[in-house]
C-alpha cells in the first residue's frame, strides 16, 4: 500500500512540475507556433515584448490597477479588521460572513454584475472601474491574512506602553504598527497579487483603454498564441520563483552574519512554529 | 486617563461601527448592488419576465451545459484527489528537506498565474508538442487530437486546482499522530485494512476540505475551459460569457449566473453547517 502511494506520489510531482518548466525553453524558441522541442533558440521574442506597446501598455495598466487596488483595499480592511478582531458587538458574525462573501461568488457572476453596473456610471474600460471591482475581490484575502496576524497579537505590549504613559495614538504608532508590519505587508502583497492575476472580471470590464496583462494574455492565447506569450509567462514565473525562493535564502544568509547563538535561537524557534 | 477609560467604557459599541463603516459602504455599493443588479436583470431583460429562467432551466442546450459542468467538476475533483492524496502522502514520508522541496514546487504552481499554466498545457498537448511527438516516435501513425477537447481542459483544470487539494490534505496528514498508526499495527492492522480503517478516516477532513474547494471553484471556471476546451462542450461560465459578449442576452446570462451562484452558495452553506467555512480558506 505504502509503495503504491509513494509511486503515485512521484508521478504526481512530475505532473505538477512539468507544465511550469516547459514555458521557459518556449520563451527562447524561434518557432512561430507552439512547437516543442523548439527548432532553435534566440532572444527575439524578449526583444519583441520589451519594445511592443501592445504588451507594455497592458503590463503598465496591470501594475497601476493592482497598486490602486492594494491602497484602497488596505484603507478599507485595516480599520475593519481591528473592529472585528478586537471588539465584540451585535452583528459581528454577520459582518464576518459578509467580508468573506466575495470569495464565495464565482468571478463570472461578478463580471456579469460589473459589466452593466459600472457601465451606468461610465466606469467600464477605465482604470478606476477595474480598481473598484478588484478591491471587492481583494478585501476578503487581505482580511484573512491580517486578522490571523492580529489574533496572534500580544496585547500586553500595548498595555505596557500605556501604563508607562503613552497615549492610545502614540501606542498605536510606536507599538502596534511596528509589530503588525509584517502582517500588513503580506496582506497588502496578497491584495496586489490577487488584482494583478485576476482575469475574468478584467476580460469583461477592462476594455481597450484599461486592458490588463491577463486580459491581453487571454486574447492572445485565444487568437492562436502570439509567441510573446511564452516570454510573458516566463517573466511571471520568474517573479513567482523569486518571491518563493528568495525570502528563505536571504534569511539564511542574514542569519549567518548575525551572532551564532541568536541565529540558533531564531532558527529553532522557526522550526518549532 | 481614568476619565477617558470610563468614557470609552460607556460607549463600547460605537468604535467598531465607526471602523467598519467605510468598508460596509464600499461592499454595499460595489458588491451587493452589482449582485442585486444581476438578479434584477435576470427578471427584467429584455422585459419583466420569467422566460429567462424557463429557457435556461428547460432548454436542451442549457441542460446539457449544466450536466456537463457538474460532470466535469466531479471528474476534476476525483482526479485532483487521485493526484493530491499520494503526493501529500509522499511528503509525509520524505525527509524534511525533500518534503520542503515538494511543498515549494506545489506552492510555486499555486502562485503561477493560471493563464501561464493554461498556456503551458497548450504547448504540452499541442499537435507539435512533446506528447504527440512521443506518440509519433513510438510508431503511432495518427495520434489523437488532444488540444481543444474535454480531455485537455479537464487535465489543465486538474493541474490548476491540484495545489488546493494537496495543501488541504497535507495539512491534515502532517498532524496525524504516528502513535495511532503504530497502535493500529500492534493490534494487527496491515496494508489495505490499516489504510481503510485507520489512515483514510484520519485524513477525511482534509479530503472533504480539498474536494469542496476544488468542486466549487471548478463549477465557476471560465478561463481554462474557454481556452482549452471543446467549443461544443462548454461549461456554465463559458456559456454565460458567450450569451453576454456575443448575443448581448443579459437576461439569460444573468439567470444562469444566479443559478450558478445559488448552487455554489448551497454547497458552501451545507459545508459551513458541518465544518465551518473559515477553515476552507484558513
Amino acid at each position: 500500500m505504502n509503495r503504491l502511494l509513494i509511486t503515485l506520489g512521484i508521478i504526481a510531482v512530475v505532473f505538477v512540475v512539468a507544465p511550469l518548466v516547459i514555458v521557459v525553453p518556449m520563451s527562447f524558441s524561434n518557432a512561430r507556433s507552439l512547437q516543442f522541442p523548439p527548432p532553435g533558440y534566440w532572444l527575439g521574442y524578449y526583444h519583441a515584448y520589451f519594445t511592443d506597446m501592445r504588451w507594455l501598455r497592458p503590463t503598465w495598466n496591470s501594475i497601476i490597477i493592482a497598486a490602486g487596488t492594494t491602497v484602497l483595499t488596505m484603507i478599507l480592511v485595516v480599520p475593519a479588521t481591528f473592529a472585528l478582531v478586537r471588539h465584540r458587538f451585535a452583528g459581528k458574525s454577520f459582518a464576518d460572513v459578509m467580508l468573506l462573501m466575495p470569495l464565495a461568488v464565482p468571478h463570472i457572476v461578478m463580471a456579469v454584475g460589473y459589466y452593466s453596473y459600472l457601465g451606468m456610471f461610465g466606469l467600464v474600460q477605465t482604470h478606476l472601474g477595474v480598481i473598484l471591482a478588484h478591491t471587492c475581490l481583494s478585501v476578503p484575502i487581505a482580511f484573512l491574512v491580517l486578522s490571523a496576524n492580529l489574533k496572534g497579537f500580544d496585547r500586553t505590549l500595548e498595555r505596557a506602553a500605556q501604563s508607562l504613559g503613552a497615549s492610545p495614538v502614540r501606542t498605536f504608532i510606536h507599538v502596534t504598527l511596528p509589530i503588525l508590519k509584517p502582517g500588513l505587508i503580506i496582506s497588502a502583497l496578497f491584495a496586489f497579487i490577487q488584482s494583478f492575476d485576476e482575469t475574468v472580471v478584467a476580460i469583461f470590464i477592462s476594455g481597450r483603454n484599461a486592458e490588463t496583462l491577463p486580459r491581453k494574455m487571454f486574447d492572445s492565447i485565444r487568437q492562436e498564441a502570439d509567441p510573446v506569450i511564452a516570454v510573458v509567462s516566463t517573466l511571471l514565473f520568474a517573479l513567482v520563483l523569486a518571491g518563493i525562493v528568495l525570502p528563505p535564502l536571504l534569511k539564511s544568509l542574514r542569519s549567518r552574519v548575525t551572532p551564532a547563538p541568536a541565529a540558533q535561537a531564531l532558527s529553532t524557534a522557526e522550526n518549532q512554529s | 486617563m481614568q476619565a477617558t477609560i470610563a468614557k470609552l467604557a460607556e460607549r463600547p459599541n460605537l468604535w467598531p461601527w465607526l471602523l467598519l463603516t467605510p468598508l460596509a459602504i464600499y461592499l454595499a455599493v460595489f458588491f451587493l448592488v452589482p449582485l442585486a443588479n444581476v438578479v434584477f436583470m435576470s427578471f427584467t431583460e429584455p422585459r419583466l419576465t420569467l422566460a429567462n429562467y424557463e429557457r435556461v432551466l428547460t432548454g436542451a442546450l442549457y441542460q446539457r451545459v449544466f450536466v456537463n459542468t457538474f460532470a466535469t467538476a466531479a471528474l476534476v475533483t476525483a482526479v485532483c484527489l487521485l493526484v493530491g492524496y499520494p503526493l501529500a502522502f509522499l511528503m509525509t514520508r520524505s525527509s524534511p528537506r525533500t518534503a520542503m522541496l515538494i511543498l515549494t514546487l506545489v506552492t510555486m504552481s499555486f502562485w503561477t498565474s493560471f493563464l501561464v499554466r493554461t498556456y503551458a498545457w497548450m504547448v504540452l498537448l499541442g499537435d507539435s508538442g512533446p506528447i504527440i511527438g512521443f506518440l509519433k516516435a513510438i510508431g503511432i501513425e495518427q495520434p489523437p487530437h488532444l488540444l481543444f477537447t474535454r480531455f485537455s481542459s479537464t487535465l489543465a483544470m486538474v493541474h490548476i486546482l491540484a495545489p488546493y487539494m494537496i495543501m488541504n490534505i497535507y495539512s491534515v496528514m502532517r498532524k496525524i499522530d504516528p502513535v495511532l498508526i503504530r497502535s493500529a499495527q500492534s493490534l494487527g492492522a496491515r496494508g489495505a485494512a490499516l489504510f481503510r480503517h485507520v489512515y483514510l478516516p484520519l485524513t477525511a477532513p482534509g479530503i472533504a476540505n480539498g474536494s469542496v474547494l476544488v468542486f466549487v471553484i471548478c463549477l465557476g471556471f471560465y478561463v481554462t475551459p474557454v481556452l482549452l476546451g471543446s467549443p461544443r462542450e462548454q461549461m456554465i461560465a463559458g456559456l454565460i460569457g458567450t450569451e453576454i459578449e456575443e448575443f448581448l442576452a443579459f437576461g439569460r446570462g444573468s439567470a444562469m449566473a444566479i443559478i450558478l451562484l445559488l448552487i455554489t452558495l448551497v454547497i458552501l452553506t451545507i459545508y459551513h453547517r458541518r465544518f465551518g467555512l473559515d477553515k476552507l480558506w484558513g
